[in-house]
This record gives C-alpha cells, structure tokens and sequence, in this order.
C-alpha cells in the first residue's frame, strides 16, 4: 500500500544523519556489544509507516512503527524535505494518540436530562442521527424565499473539520449543502 | 524561507507554534538572514530573534502604517515592481475621501460602506486609467503616502507603546529588504487575523510587501502560519458558510442575480484576470455534486444548492442557537466550549440544542457540556448528546494540504483503536441511511437531496480512491480524469469538485499526493513531492519574480525567466502566468493573474472597511484613538445585550490577549489526553509583569483570578521580565497574556481562558477578537 | 579509540522540548505529576523517570537587557563519573562510546551516586516487587547507547530540529563548538564552552550563552574528594573485610556521614545549584 521502498536497513541508513553514518565506519557500532543489553532493539521488527502530523499546518512527516498490537514508536520521517527527520514536541509524541487511555473507543449516548452517557451500537447511533437529522431537516425545510429558491434549513449546523484529510472535508461539504445547511462552518474562522 | 534576508514575525510565535517553520529561519540566519519579533510579550520566538519590539496588543495598524510611512518618506520602495505589478498608477474616482477615521459612503445606521465610491477610473472600454510616473494626486501611489504620511514615528509609538529605539531599528532591519536583489519575509498567525481589523492587519502586510518588492521571490512573501494540520484543506474545501469548493461564492439572496445560475455567473466572474475563467469552474463543481441531475435545462443543479439570508459565521451561528433557533448541530473534531469566543455563552448556547453529534477522539469538554463537572445541572438539560469515537490519523488513509497547499498523503499505520472509525465512513454511512430515508419521496423538498450524487463504492464500504477522483474530475465524455483545470469546461462536459486540486489525479494510479521522491528539483522546491494546488505550483506570483522584461530582478532570487530561444517561461518553479505569454505580449507583466488587470492591489476598493488600513482601538481598549474619532473599526458589527457584555477600562483597566504554547494545541483534547505532553504543561497560568505584580501584591506562583466583563477565571501567577508595562500616550498601561488550551477535561485540567473573550468579529472575516480585550487581576485569596 | 560526545549549542534551541519528549518516546519513560514551578520549566531537574529537562532562564545581561536562556540539561556522561566511582555494585559502567550506562540488574538502589553526582542528574525511582516489597533503582540519560549500536544518534538529537544538538567525534565537536563560541562572542561576551576538565571532560558538551552558574551549573566541578577515597581506597578494603552487601549498608551511613560534612562535593567550587 505504502509506495516507500525502504527495508529496514535502508531506513536505519537513512535516519542515522552524516555523524552517525560516519560513526558506523569508523567505529564498526554493529560490532558485537560491549556491556549487557537485555531488551531486543525496540524497533528491529517493526512495521513503518509514512504520515502527516495531525498538529500545525506546517505539515511535517512522520514515521510510525507499529507491531501487531500497538503503536511503538513515533518519529520524524527523514525523506520529508519539510523536516527532514526533525520534529517538535507534539509532533513527537503523537505516538500516545493511539496509546493514550483516554481514547473514545466505543460510541455513546446520552439521552435528553441523564446524567451519565450509554454506550451504544454504531448503528443504532448511526440510525438515530440520520432519523433527527431528518425530523429537523423536514420541519424547518424552506424552499423559496421571496420569490428566490433557497432550498435551505436553518435549523442544523455544521462545526469542525480542520483536522479532517481532504476527502473528508469533501464529502462533509457535499452532503451538508446537499441537505441545505447553510451554518457550516469550521476553524478557520476562529 | 531559507532564502530571507529578513524574516519579520509579528502576530505569531513560530519558535512555539510553528517549531519547525523556525528550522528554516535557523537556516536564513546562518546565511545572514535577520529575525524580527514584534510581540507584546518577549517569546521563545523573540529569544531567538536579532531585533525584538514590544507593541501593545491591537495596534499592529499602526506599527505597520508607521513602516509603511517610512519606506515611502525614505525611498526604500522598490519603484520598478511598485509601478509595474501593483495598482500603484491607477486614477481613484473622485468619490473616494478619508476624513477623521471614516472613508467615503459610510451609512452609521448599517455599519457599512458604499464601497462603489471608492471606485477606480476606467476608461470607455473599461482598462484602469494610469499615471505611471505615479505623481498624479488621485493616483492610489499618492492617495497612500498621504494616507499613511499621518503614522509618523512619535504618533505611533505613542499609541503601540513601542520604545523609540525598538520601533526604529525594525524599521530600519526590514525596510532595508526594499533593495533590489533582497527579500524580506513576513510570518503571521492568529496574533494578527484574531481582531476587529484582522484582515486590514494582513493588507497592511501586503502593502508594505508590495512597495519592498518581496512578494512572489524566494525568501519572500507573506506567510500565513496555518494552526492546525488540515485547516488549508478544509477551507479549501469550503467548510465555511460563504464559500464553496475552490474558493467559489456560496449563492445568497442578498445579491439578486444569484437568482439563476446565469445572474450568479455573470456578476461573479471578472473579464480579466484567471476568475474569467470562473464558469468552467462552477459548472464543474456541479457536476460532481449533481451528476446526471445536473443539465444544461435545470442550470446545471444550481438551485438544488442552499441560498443563504443572512452572515452565518461561527459568532452568528452561536447567537443563533443561543437564541434558541437551531435544533441540531454536528461537531467534527471542534471543541468551542475551550476553543471559542465568550465560551461560557457558547456553552449555555448548546443546551438550547435538541440533539447534539460530536465525533471526535476524546471525550471534549464540548460533547460533556452537560455534565456537573461543566457546571451545568444535567437534569435540567434536554439536549439528546451522540459521541462517536473518530480513528486518528494514522488509523485511515487520506491526505491533507499543508500552509504552503503541499497536499501529502497520510498511509494507514494500525487498525482503529477500539471501535473508532474515520470520519470518511461517517459521513459516507450518515449519507448512505439519510438517501435510504428520503428514497422515492415526492416532496418538493427532498428533491436537492434526491439529485446529490452519491457514489462512492458498493454497499457501505466507501472507497476513498473514487473521492479522489471524483475531487480531481473527469472529462465525463471521454470516461478519463482530468489532468489540469485548463481543461475544464463550462458545458457540462467535465467535472471537477473541487478545481484548484483538478490535476492531483492526472491518470488511473496516479494520486500525486502519494509522491515521495525528495530530490531537490531546484530552487528546494521538490517538484516531485507530493503535490502542491494548483498545477504543482511551489511559488506563487513567481512571475513578480523577474522584472517586466522578464529578467530576474537578481540572479541570486531567481524562479522563473522568459527564455526568448524556446519562446517560453522557464525555471525551477511550475510558472505561475501563461507559460508561453511574452513579456511583450498583451497582458505579459500582468504578473498577478490572478486579479482583475493582473495587478497587486494597494489600493483594496473589494474590503468592508476601507481600501487603506486604518488604525482603531479594539473593541475594549483603555485608550482613546489619536489617529480619529472613530474608536472602533466603524464597519465591525456589533452584537448587543447578555450576549456579549462590554467591559469599561474604568473597571477593567488591563489589556489581554491569548496564545498557544509548544506543547499544547487549540482546546487541548489533543494534547491534554497525551501523558508527555500533559507533563509539559500541566496548570493554567496567566502571565504578568513584575511591575504589576507587585502593584497588586502578586507573588510568583500564587492563584489569582482574571476577570472580564464575560466571566472570571483562577490561574497560577506567572511572573515574568518578559512582560513589560506599556507607555501609550503618557499613561502606564499594564498587559497581561495566558493559554487558552485549558478545559475540566483531560489528564491536566484548568479553568479554560475564553470565558472571558468577547463575541466580536473582524468586519471582513468576522474572526473573533481574542487577542485584545480589557481584564483586571486579583489574588485569589 | 575515537570518543564521541553530544554537542549541544544552547544559543541555537528555542525551548520546543521536542528533546525530552523523544527521549520518553523511545525510552518508554512514564510522564509524572508537575508542580507549576512559577515559570515555563517543567520539571526542577532530571528525575528516574525525566533524563532530560529543557531549564528556561530569564537573565538581565550586562547591558541590561533581557535574555531568554534555555538548556537542554541532561547526563554529562563524565569522563572521570563519580557515579561510576562510588557504586559499590558495579552497576554502573563506562561503554565503548564513552557513555555512562547503569546495569539495572546490579542496581541496589543504595543511592550512593544519586549523592556524588557533581550534576545532581542520577534519581532513584521506587518500585514494590509482586510480594509488595519496595526496592529501588538508579536511572538516568543512557545516551541512547542502544541507538548507536544501531548507528542511530541519540533519540533527543534525532529529533532536534534547530540543530542546537549534534552527536559526533569529539574532536570534531570541540572545534564547532570553540568556532562557534566565536561567532557569538558579540552578542554574548560570556559565551563558554563547558565541558569541565575536573571530571575529565564530559561527553555532553555545551556551548553556553552565559556563564555556567547562571545556569545552575558548578562553574569547576570536580569528582568528590570522598567518592575518589571511597572507590580507590575504602571500597576494596570494606569489601575485603565485611563482604559487599554489607558494605553497601554501611557505605550508605558513611557516604552520607562524611560527603555531607564536607559540603556535597560540588558546591565547594562555589557552583550554585538548579533553579
């Protein structure tokens, strides 16, 4: 899937800049090791994913190495030429997005004056929403306007999605206008 | 960036905010670039910085008029690109005046101008009528050195309250950059856009830009430090009531001819200038929304799109629901409740809501706005709260456009923590239920719905791949995507949803933002990474680059150059003109394609609050306006009442503004659930000056409570040398600053710094002013 | 052999701490419970669990005006470590790089060289076994000695995006940083460079904007006079008579006895300590 042709050698070559290169030369540091080392090496048969960090808009690369279960470890990409391997401290650590135990990992519900949320199935939110969105979509629909076609409702907003890809924002501003919101907004304004 | 020989940041902390940026500041610098900070507060940024000055927070017009003023009594500007590729030499129209704050055409009552009194003089077959030896006195060039002649040095120092010797060494530093063969950058961020005059801040960028000739060369230009990873996509990509995809209008009532699709195309498209090819783009855009709906008898599907009555920005948006107007709201990865202006009335807002989505990867302060921990009694809150857990980025596939428009390509890394899943299936599946619930209704009112073409794989599985194509486009006769937007069309034969990416997909497997091939092309524009809207372009105006005749302004900064042999624009940069329009050729210096007659505007007659920027106090400030009797930007709409409370300098004498750290990001739901990054920076703190510190009889460290008109909030003291009281007009007036990434949920928690913003925007932008309002401080016990 | 050093040009960092998240990214290190310190500072110092911390300094320069000084403070890796003098476990070790590595194996935990480290940089971390039984651990900054048998630099230098942080020969690194002490002799007449000779030389070296005690660093440290009796004389003979486990008991009464009268060792050079 990935279109990055780098085996884990040719990464470790890469990552390692001109000082470390040089080092391997030099010192020979694969040689056999001079006191105990008990763990393997952390990354040694981790998968390696290229992204984008999810933060600022500066748009820095990121490698991700991850093994069957989890996320290990999270580092600059050094072929990125934006940062070329560097990164700052969020970018760093978006390793503890996947790890961090406060993630959302199932949806919930909380009904009109509860106190508490309920977890529930994807698709009977999902249901439900679509159901809501309609009920006020229908009861709130206007077509004309003074003689203009409006096709609109004023009663539903759209909020967010600075962060979402590409494809996503375009998927939301088609079917948000496709249902005629006209309160779709996002970050940028504020 | 690397290439500036001064970079002048202001209104932002790229050292902090932008970290990376910053590298290639290091790199300026090692070749003797210099680093300009203006910022109330002296920052990591300004630690790292040549020339530091302080300026008072919303007086950044001023600072800028004042430099402005300079360039122009000093000569620096550089006078060959002023004439040839700015507005410089047009005639103004005699209905244009500016007199005491106020320009021609203003009605009180609205709150708005007649912008048509600003307008230029044309002659019969509508070319502008110049003066290029500028010295016509209705030519925009002496309209704005008069203008601008009134922000002498002593003038604005006394109203930015920046120490004489700061203000001139900048000055001196960055006008220097006027000289052919220099370029001098400028940084910005939401330092400057976050005010009643945010959009008049950045023209007064280009502005000074234009007459320094730094725009469109290496190690120039004007640099928007976007906040978050995506927030260029989705603008783009119009999540923003006024606009649809590619930065098209959104039709409205207000203007009549946006009745028919016709009208919308004929007062929306210029006669010159690249919009003139506007219609290709709009039809386009139609046909991937509409498909085999969309006609050449039913106007392409125009009318199926919503018409808007009204502004409904983000602060009209909440006025509304606080109004109890709005039934619904989904929120996708937002968090107003921290995040947005007057926050405590955005929170109060959301309980008027009858139903509530939030997608998203925690648990917000905003999805739990009901909770005890809020505040709120949740028994006496009726709203219905859906919180579907959102995959990170790394847990899908996708891509997203950096502040330069680099458009990258995220792989998936893992599985989806949990049950969470990408918004893309979101949206698709809400989509996909919401068709099935509206299928074979005759209501008139379903029948935009009904036409939206939705097709995005088999069954619920939606392929990312046909969103990618469908956003680049197709020729729909030929079955073939589109390789570059030149090629679109007007007729219904081609689509494209989104134009200014039509191209990305040139061929089947060919998603150019997957590209990683980062040999440098030239010029470190790594051509072959990636993709950059539009057409691969790295540089844009790179055609300002070069001189009229087509000649590199210096060797040195070179990007694009006419090769007369091959009768061609060449370089290391896509060129951003026709490549094969001569210099010679009609139209061949018109170097800003883009704009009506090809030309950067000085002279801006489009804005809502005056083509000249102009200084006025923010809406809660503690001094009177010397430059006019107009104390506020007369054009900023006003929200009255329990909305939006003002607060007196009489009870609230402090100047205060907000900023993010390093180490946390917007509202913190993407930081503060982070263990290291919660480690970092774990307590809300507010940031004063020794002098007022001891004036209130703060210590280091101790809890104290800031309070404003909107609400209070209890925070550490941190006492600081890098706050320093302010002169401005003889008085002593003290600035405080603080985080606003605080919320009750989250690893670390603290009192969340936009309950005391107001709910005021920009006249043009309407962002919030976050950045200038009135505070006092007290100890907390 | 060639020795190598981490170099680190503090007039070049702009406090991101993208540093000390890196190294508890790769190291696994926990985050901890902060105090608001009244500053930007995160941590008063390098803990078990924190091997780096960025110090954030506000300083009036001689001219008066203001300096926003940061450093990135971690292990020196000593030369001559007193950490590696005092252990009475031989815990603690010099590697080929000439870093200085602790064996958590060996590690009692008696905190001998948490009291001799001129630098105060070595913590111990508390742990209960699965009988509930506490014990402890000495940790600090292992240079990321994993990540150069890999041909790797350090996690924190990997990261560094200003390039206040370099890893390579010493040789190499001592003249960069002498260049470039010149360089911004202008701007700051104290620069310096610091890489203290009474331990030997280090293997972190910093260029330094200011003098070293405005950043809480012993401007003369020095190995303890008492951790150099201790490991060449006591030691051996203690070991000899009472057998090792013993002696580390004792050795804890001693070494706290006898270093503590004599003013902690590096204070004596009028060093002050961490802010």
């Amino acid at each position: 899937m990935v279109e990055m042709n780098l085996s884990r050698r040719q990464f470790l070559k890469l990552s390692g800049a001109a000082a470390a290169t040089l080092a391997v030369v030099e010192l020979g540091f694969n040689e056999k090791k001079a006191y105990a080392q008990s763990k393997e090496f952390k990354i040694a048969k981790t998968k390696v994913t290229p992204t984008i960090c999810c933060y600022c808009g500066v748009g820095c690369g990121i490698l991700v190495h991850t093994n069957d279960k989890t996320v290990v470890y999270t580092e600059g990409d050094p072929d990125n030429p934006i940062n070329e391997g560097k990164l700052c401290s969020k970018g760093t650590t978006i390793r503890q997005l996947y790890t961090s135990e406060k993630r959302l990992t199932k949806p919930l519900y909380r009904a009109p004056g509860s106190s508490k949320w309920e977890e529930k199935s994807w698709d009977w939110m999902l249901d439900t929403i679509a159901k809501r969105t309609k009920e006020t979509r229908d009861a709130s629909f206007k077509i004309t306007e003074n003689g203009f076609t409006v096709n609109r409702t004023e009663k539903i907003a759209s909020l967010g999605g600075a962060a979402l890809d590409n494809e996503e924002t375009y998927l939301l501003a088609k079917l948000m206008r496709g249902l005629g919101v006209v309160y779709l907004e996002h970050q940028a304004r504020i | 960036m690397q290439h500036t020989d001064c970079a002048l940041i202001m209104g932002a902390n790229p050292a902090e905010n932008h970290p990376i940026s910053f590298r290639w500041l290091t790199k300026a610098r090692e070749n003797g670039g210099k680093i300009v900070s203006v910022d109330p507060r002296f920052t990591r940024t300004s630690s790292q910085a040549d020339v530091y000055a302080p300026l008072r927070s919303g007086t950044d017009i001023a600072f800028l008029g004042g430099m402005i003023n300079y360039t122009l009594q000093n000569n620096l500007f550089h006078k060959e690109y002023v004439a040839a590729y700015t507005n410089a030499s047009f005639i103004v129209k005699g209905g244009y005046d500016f007199n005491d704050g106020l320009f021609s055409g203003y009605n009180a009552e609205k709150r708005a101008y007649d912008k048509t009194k600003w307008a230029l003089e044309t002659t019969p077959d509508g070319k502008p009528v110049k003066d290029p030896t500028l010295q016509n006195p209705r030519c925009v060039f002496q309209l704005m050195k008069k203008h601008y002649s009134r922000y002498d040095i002593d003038s604005v120092i006394a109203v930015t309250g920046t120490p004489k010797e700061d203000y001139l060494n900048v000055c001196k530093t960055f006008c220097g950059t006027g000289e052919v063969g220099k370029s001098g950058t400028i940084m910005y961020a939401m330092g400057t856009t976050q005010h009643t005059v945010g959009t008049q801040n950045v023209r007064s960028y280009v502005i000074l830009q234009l007459l320094l000739g730094n725009i469109g060369i290496p190690g120039g230009g004007i640099n928007a430090m976007r906040g978050e990873s995506n927030v260029q996509g989705s603008t783009d990509f119009a999540l923003l009531y006024d606009n649809l995809p590619g930065y098209l209008a959104a039709p409205k009532t207000l203007v009549p001819e946006h009745a028919t699709l016709e009208g919308y195309l004929k007062i929306e498209t210029p006669k010159t200038g690249y919009w003139s090819n506007k219609p290709k783009f709009v039809v386009s855009l139609l046909k991937a929304w509409y498909g085999k709906s969309a006609t050449k008898d039913n106007e392409f599907g125009y009318q199926f799109l919503p018409k808007a009555s009204g502004n409904y920005s983000h602060i009209n948006l909440f006025k509304a629901m606080y109004d109890g107007k709005m039934d619904g709201a989904f929120l996708f990865g937002t968090n107003p409740v921290v995040g947005g202006p007057n926050a405590g009335k955005e929170k109060e807002a959301l309980s008027k809501l009858k139903w509530l989505v939030a997608i998203d990867l925690w648990e917000t302060e905003t999805a739990s706005f009901w909770q005890k921990e809020a505040g709120n009694n949740p028994s006496d809150i009726q709203t219905e709260v859906f919180l579907l857990p959102a995959s990170a980025s790394y847990e899908k596939e996708g891509s997203i456009s950096n502040s330069s428009r680099w458009m990258q390509y995220r792989w998936k890394a893992i599985n989806s923590r949990g049950e969470a899943r990408p918004d893309l299936e979101v949206i698709h599946e809400l989509a996909l239920r919401l068709k099935n619930l509206y299928a074979n209704s005759a209501n008139p009112a379903d029948k935009p719905f009904l036409a939206l073409d939705w097709n995005f794989g088999s069954g619920d599985e939606v392929d990312i791949d046909l969103v990618a194509k469908e956003i680049n486009g197709y020729d729909i006769s030929k079955g073939k995507l589109m390789k570059t937007f030149g090629d679109l069309k007007d007729d219904g034969t081609t689509s494209s949803g989104n134009w200014i990416y039509s191209g990305f997909y040139p061929g089947e497997g060919m998603n150019l933002s997957k590209r990683r091939d980062s040999k440098d092309t030239g010029g470190e524009n790594y051509l072959n990474w990636s993709f950059a809207w539009p057409a691969n372009r790295r540089i844009i105006y790179n055609r300002a680059s070069a001189d009229p005749s087509g000649k590199p302004w210096s060797e040195k900064k070179a990007v694009i150059h006419w090769d007369a042999l091959q009768n061609k624009w060449v370089g290391n940069d896509v060129p951003d003109f026709k490549a094969v329009t001569a210099p010679t050729a009609p139209g061949g210096t018109g170097a800003f394609m883009m704009n009506k007659d090809g030309v950067a505007l000085l002279f801006a007659p489009t804005l809502n609050d005056g083509p000249f920027p102009e200084h006025y106090e923010p809406f809660e400030s503690p001094v009177p306006n010397p430059f006019s009797s107009q104390q506020l930007n007369p054009a900023a709409v006003v929200i009255e009442g329990d909305f939006n409370k003002k607060g007196d300098k009489s009870q609230f004498p402090i100047v205060a503004t907000n900023y993010r750290v390093s180490e946390h990001w917007q509202s913190g739901s993407m930081t503060r659930n982070q263990e290291w990054l919660s480690e970092l920076v774990g307590h809300m703190f507010v940031e004063i000056s020794e002098e007022l510190a001891a004036e209130k009889g703060i210590k280091n460290k101790d809890q104290i409570i800031v309070s404003s008109a909107r609400g209070e909030v209890k925070a550490y003291a941190m006492v600081t040398k890098r706050f320093k009281p302010f002169t401005i007009q003889g008085k002593k007036i003290h600035q405080i600053g603080m985080p606003w990434h605080f919320g009750y949920k989250g690893f670390v928690t603290g009192d969340t710094a936009n309950r005391l913003t107001p709910h005021i925007g920009d006249a043009n932008s309407f962002i919030p002013e976050y950045k200038a309002f009135l505070c006092n401080v007290r100890r907390a016990d | 052999m060639t020795e190598y050093v981490k170099y680190v040009d503090v007039t070049k960092c702009d406090g991101c701490r993208a540093c000390m998240v890196a190294c508890k990214n790769w190291n696994d290190l926990p985050a901890e419970q902060t105090e608001f310190l009244g500053s930007v500072q995160s941590h008063k110092k390098t803990t078990a669990d924190t091997w780096n911390v960025l110090q954030y300094i506000e300083h009036d320069n001689a001219k008066g005006n203001l300096e926003y000084l940061f450093r990135h403070s971690s292990c020196f890796h000593c030369t001559d470590a007193a950490c590696e003098k005092v252990c009475p476990e031989h815990a603690i070790s010099y590697t080929k790089y000439g870093t200085v590595v602790v064996d958590q194996d060996k590690c009692v935990g008696c905190g001998y060289c948490v009291n001799n480290c001129p630098f105060e940089i070595i913590a111990l971390k508390e742990y209960k076994d699965k009988n509930g039984k506490e014990y402890r651990k000495a940790h600090k900054c292992t240079m990321c000695t994993d990540r150069l048998d890999e041909g790797l630099q350090p996690a924190c230098v990997t990261t560094c995006h200003t390039g206040a942080m370099e890893f390579g020969n010493k040789t190499d690194m001592l003249k960069k940083a002498e260049q470039r002490v010149n360089e911004i002799k202008s701007r700051f007449p104290n620069a310096n460079i610091y890489n203290p000779q009474g331990v030997g030389g280090t293997h972190t070296v910093y260029v330094l904007a200011e003098r070293p005690s405005v950043y809480g660093l012993p401007e003369n440290p020095k190995v303890p006079t008492s951790a150099v009796l201790w490991k060449d004389y006591a030691q051996p003979i203690g070991k000899m008579m009472l057998g090792a486990t013993t002696m580390a008991v004792v050795g804890a009464y001693i070494s706290n006895k006898i270093f503590n009268k004599e003013g902690k060792g590096h204070d004596e050079d009028g060093g002050g300590s961490h802010e």
